[in-house]
């Protein structure tokens, strides 16, 4: 009976929300201190093929890949974040957006190490591994009631899922700390931040990298859970899908940014024949949300009376950010 | 065969600048990067392949079309995707990107929806044209490009010096608010100024038809970054450094082709967008003030 | 000596904002800095905290030469401001203002604040119940969250003074605070500051009130046209002929404006 619940192709659809998830959280992380980031592909590609060339080449567990993807994409986000401190809001966007194109161009041309326009095959998935690892621990699909396939996808489903909860916990948590407080005095007022005794200079770049390392783990994810990769995979029309999860969903909390990713993915599955018009679709929203309700469709104010009604008996003052 | 080069670039160059001078336009008056340029850039092109190849007009008359098709467009972005941010209290300066990014992406889709999503051919008839100086080549298509761009380029500065349009005009680039007391009918001057970068937009899609003799949907982001590459190496709202800018990138990426690696072609123009961001902000000719954290 | 300004001159562009100004301010002072409009003052407050360098001339706070330091070094070292068109973080509410203010004299980073070990949490507690304290002490304390931009003009005042006092200055720079303050209000700012200097902090006030300057302050320097025109105790400042005339002409002006 859980055979035909489970439907391999709406677990895979899951597993895109989450990572979508994740990719607009970054977003919403630079976003958080004040800073528009169109960089995200970039990170993501960075994250991607590392951790695929890494898997691959060397032959090492696919976590080792994704840690090393990740802090590749740091470093990346370091040295992309520092000079960009003197831009702001318009210029660091169109900065940004270069940076990733110049990021596919390279993947694109650097055909010895990523095979170019052609991508990257073969990359070792993560489902595969995981159902080595229950095969090896005595656990058979069949016993649940499941084919393997199901198995896989529901195995990768419940593992995105969980590292979504971490991450989405992680900068809850954050948020409501002295790092968060600094980020978004910063986001409202620069100088004043900076009067209060916030060092500018580190906050932001601490905030652009972190949104480097949480787009290049997505990506990383990405390309394990595909296992395939190519450069248009990272290109600015992912940069601009990305900025809707969170411009539509909402910029200013990380709920928002939730929302987005997963109405989003979930739009052109749900009207198929959205699809083939979606980025049109996606430039009117665009459009429209700009001109109406730039904030987002979630909003600071409506997580502020959600909490009211769900309240606790604690009584402890709201956070602004969340 | 460097000098061919440098032709090759000069033209190249030159329909870079004209794309320039339309974002310039804009950023000057309005104070946006419009992002949705390059898409109407590439419309313009398209428009160029359907009358001159499917209705089988002549040349003149693509231009015209062209002219026509994305005046149009120009208005229909300020009037439905730039006018209702205005005036708006609390809107943040990015809205306007935003907003002409998903211009970008729509009329992206759309041209894939009417125009197929491959290369197209744009047939013109004195392609092959072309004269012998001493060992060199020069096609009269190059010519012709030169010569618009220079007209264009020339017709415009004049405009903008001599004309009380012009002048309006500039005055609403240096302060809005002022330029308004004193009666120049703002509003009209904003609607003007992007119909006629916007125009630019196209005339550059027909020249860039006529230069390479294909057009591919691509072209608009591709030509949209580049655009953003000149204008903020040549520093924004600058005219000047527009058609300067365009003139660098197009020598610097014929000869990256021609001598180096073409497959990074592109790479220049964005690389140059972060170079120049970071060590010059206000471009070659702009003025310190403007690249301050808008 | 608390702080020592020597010889300070600031030219923008062309224009002088301030010329050779140099005054002193002993620890637990208040100081008056007054002068008519685009006298200089704001600017020498931007000076003082480094929100631009000095064309020429030093800065020295107790005892170390802070001129061209990073501005959140500053706040470290022990100077806050206040600003003249109020500078709060408008969508934050008034108690979080505070807990901002404290960031220099806490240290959690990323993974204290998301994992929260003993030493996180007692230090966010400090933060809170200072927050809470310095609330109490501005009269804010029934307003802890509410947004800060729905606070009253005068409330935004006393929450940016909570705001400074939350950094743990030695020295704190108040740019107009009774700006559109009623007598009522003026009064309790007067106590406020008071209270403040009780603390042992000291402090310096651009103001335009003068029945407040004159009360409040144990001395007086005087700007007009970026230069110093008179320092000394307030009976001494009221008496001085040439701050009367900058005083009255600018007086006139306004008047007829």
């Amino acid at each position: 009976m859980l055979a035909e619940l489970l439907n391999p192709y709406y677990l895979q659809i899951g597993s895109f929300i989450l990572i979508n998830i994740i990719l607009a959280i970054s977003i919403y992380v630079t976003l958080s201190s004040g800073q528009l980031s169109l960089g995200s592909a970039g990170f993501m590609g960075i994250g991607a093929y590392t951790s695929a060339l890494v898997t691959i080449h060397f032959d090492l567990p696919i976590i080792v890949g994704v840690i090393v993807a990740s802090l590749v994409a740091g470093i990346f986000g370091i040295i992309v974040g520092l000079p960009s401190l003197r831009l702001s809001g318009v210029y660091l966007a169109i900065a940004t957006l270069g940076f990733g194109e110049v990021m596919r161009v390279f993947f694109v041309n650097w055909e010895s190490v990523t095979k170019g326009s052609v991508g990257l095959s073969g990359i070792p998935h993560i489902g595969r591994e995981l159902l080595n690892l229950f095969r090896d621990a005595g656990l058979d699909p069949s016993s649940i009631g499941l084919r393997n396939n199901q198995f896989v996808y529901l195995l990768v489903l419940i593992l995105l899922l969980l590292i979504t909860i971490f991450i989405i916990w992680f900068f809850v948590r954050q948020n409501n700390s002295r790092v968060g407080r600094a980020f978004a005095a910063i986001k409202m007022d620069e100088k004043a931040a900076e009067a209060m005794g916030i060092n500018i200079t580190y906050y932001k770049v601490l905030s652009f990298t972190q949104g480097a390392i949480v787009a290049g783990f997505a990506g990383s994810l990405f390309a394990h859970v595909l296992a395939y990769i190519s450069p248009a995979d990272f290109a600015y029309h992912r940069a601009v899908e990305i900025l809707i999860f969170a411009v539509f969903g909402g910029s200013e909390v990380i709920l928002g940014a939730i929302f987005g990713a997963t109405f989003m993915t979930l739009l052109p599955e749900a009207l198929r024949v959205i699809s083939e018009y979606r980025y049109m679709i996606y430039g009117l929203i665009l459009i429209f949300m700009m001109a109406f309700r730039p904030q987002g469709i979630i909003t600071e104010n409506m997580v502020q009376w959600l909490k009211k009604k769900f309240s606790s008996k604690r009584g402890k003052s709201h956070g602004s950010r969340n | 065969m460097l000098l061919e080069q440098l032709i090759n670039g000069i033209t190249l160059g030159s329909i870079y600048a004209i794309v320039a001078l339309g974002f310039t336009l804009v950023f000057g008056v309005l104070g946006i990067i419009n992002m949705a340029h390059g898409e109407i850039f590439m419309f313009g092109a398209f428009i160029g392949v359907i009358v001159t190849s499917t209705l089988k007009w002549p040349l003149w008359a693509a231009f015209l079309v062209a002219i026509v098709a994305t005046a149009i467009l120009g208005y229909l972005l300020e009037r439905f995707a730039l006018r209702p941010l205005r005036g708006k209290q609390g809107v943040s300066h990015l809205a306007p990107l935003i907003s002409t990014i998903g211009v970008s992406i729509f009329l992206e889709n759309a041209s894939h929806h009417l125009f197929g999503a491959g290369n197209q051919p744009f047939r013109n008839s004195f392609a092959e044209i072309n004269f012998q100086i001493g060992s060199i080549t020069v096609y009269l298509v190059q010519i012709v490009i030169f010569a618009i761009s220079i007209v264009l380029m020339m017709g415009l500065s004049y405009w903008l010096l001599r004309t009380k349009a012009g002048k309006a005009l500039r005055a609403t680039a240096e302060n809005l608010e002022t330029a308004s007391i004193l009666g120049v009918d703002t509003k009209r001057i904003i609607i003007l100024t992007v119909i006629i970068a916007s125009a630019l937009g196209g005339i550059a899609g027909i020249l860039v038809g006529m230069a390479f003799n294909s057009v591919n949907p691509q072209m608009g982001l591709s030509m949209g970054l580049k655009g953003l590459a000149i204008i903020i190496l040549g520093g924004m709202g600058n005219v000047k450094g527009a058609m300067a800018g365009g003139l660098i990138l197009g020598l610097a990426e014929t000869l990256v082709v021609a001598y180096g690696d073409s497959g990074y072609r592109d790479a220049i123009a964005f690389i140059t967008i972060i170079v120049i961001l970071l060590l010059r902000p206000q471009g070659i000719f702009g003025k310190k003030s403007a690249a301050e954290g808008r | 000596m608390v702080l020592e300004i020597k010889n300070i001159t600031k030219n923008f562009g062309g224009i002088s904002a301030l010329t050779d100004v140099s005054f002193q301010l002993k620890e637990g002072e208040i100081h008056g800095l007054i002068g008519p409009n685009g006298a200089g003052k704001t600017t020498m407050f931007n000076l003082i905290t480094n929100m631009f360098p000095p064309t020429t001339g030093e800065i020295i706070f107790s005892n170390e030469t802070i001129t061209g330091i990073k501005p959140h070094k500053i706040t470290d070292k022990g100077i806050c401001r206040t600003f003249q068109n109020i500078r709060l973080f408008s969508q934050m509410t008034t108690l979080e203002n505070v807990m901002v203010g404290a960031h220099s004299r806490s240290k959690a980073g990323v993974f204290s604040g998301v994992f929260r070990p003993k030493s996180q949490r007692t230090e966010e507690r400090k933060i809170r119940e200072k927050a809470i304290e310095l609330l109490d002490l501005v009269g804010l304390s029934e307003f802890h969250d509410v947004v800060s931009e729905n606070l009253s003009y005068g409330q935004q005042r006393r929450l940016e003074i909570a705001r400074a006092l939350a950094s743990d200055p030695k020295l704190l720079l108040l740019d107009e605070p009774a700006a559109g303050m009623n007598e009522t209000e003026t009064a309790s700012l007067f106590d406020l500051i008071k209270q403040v200097q009780v603390r042992g902090i000291s402090v310096l006030i651009i103001e335009h009130d003068m029945p407040l300057v004159m009360k409040l302050c144990d001395h007086i320097t005087v700007l007009n046209f970026g230069k110093k025109l008179a320092e000394g105790t307030p009976e001494e400042i009221q008496n001085n002929p040439a701050v009367i005339e900058a005083y009255l002409g600018s007086e006139e002006d306004d008047e007829i404006a």
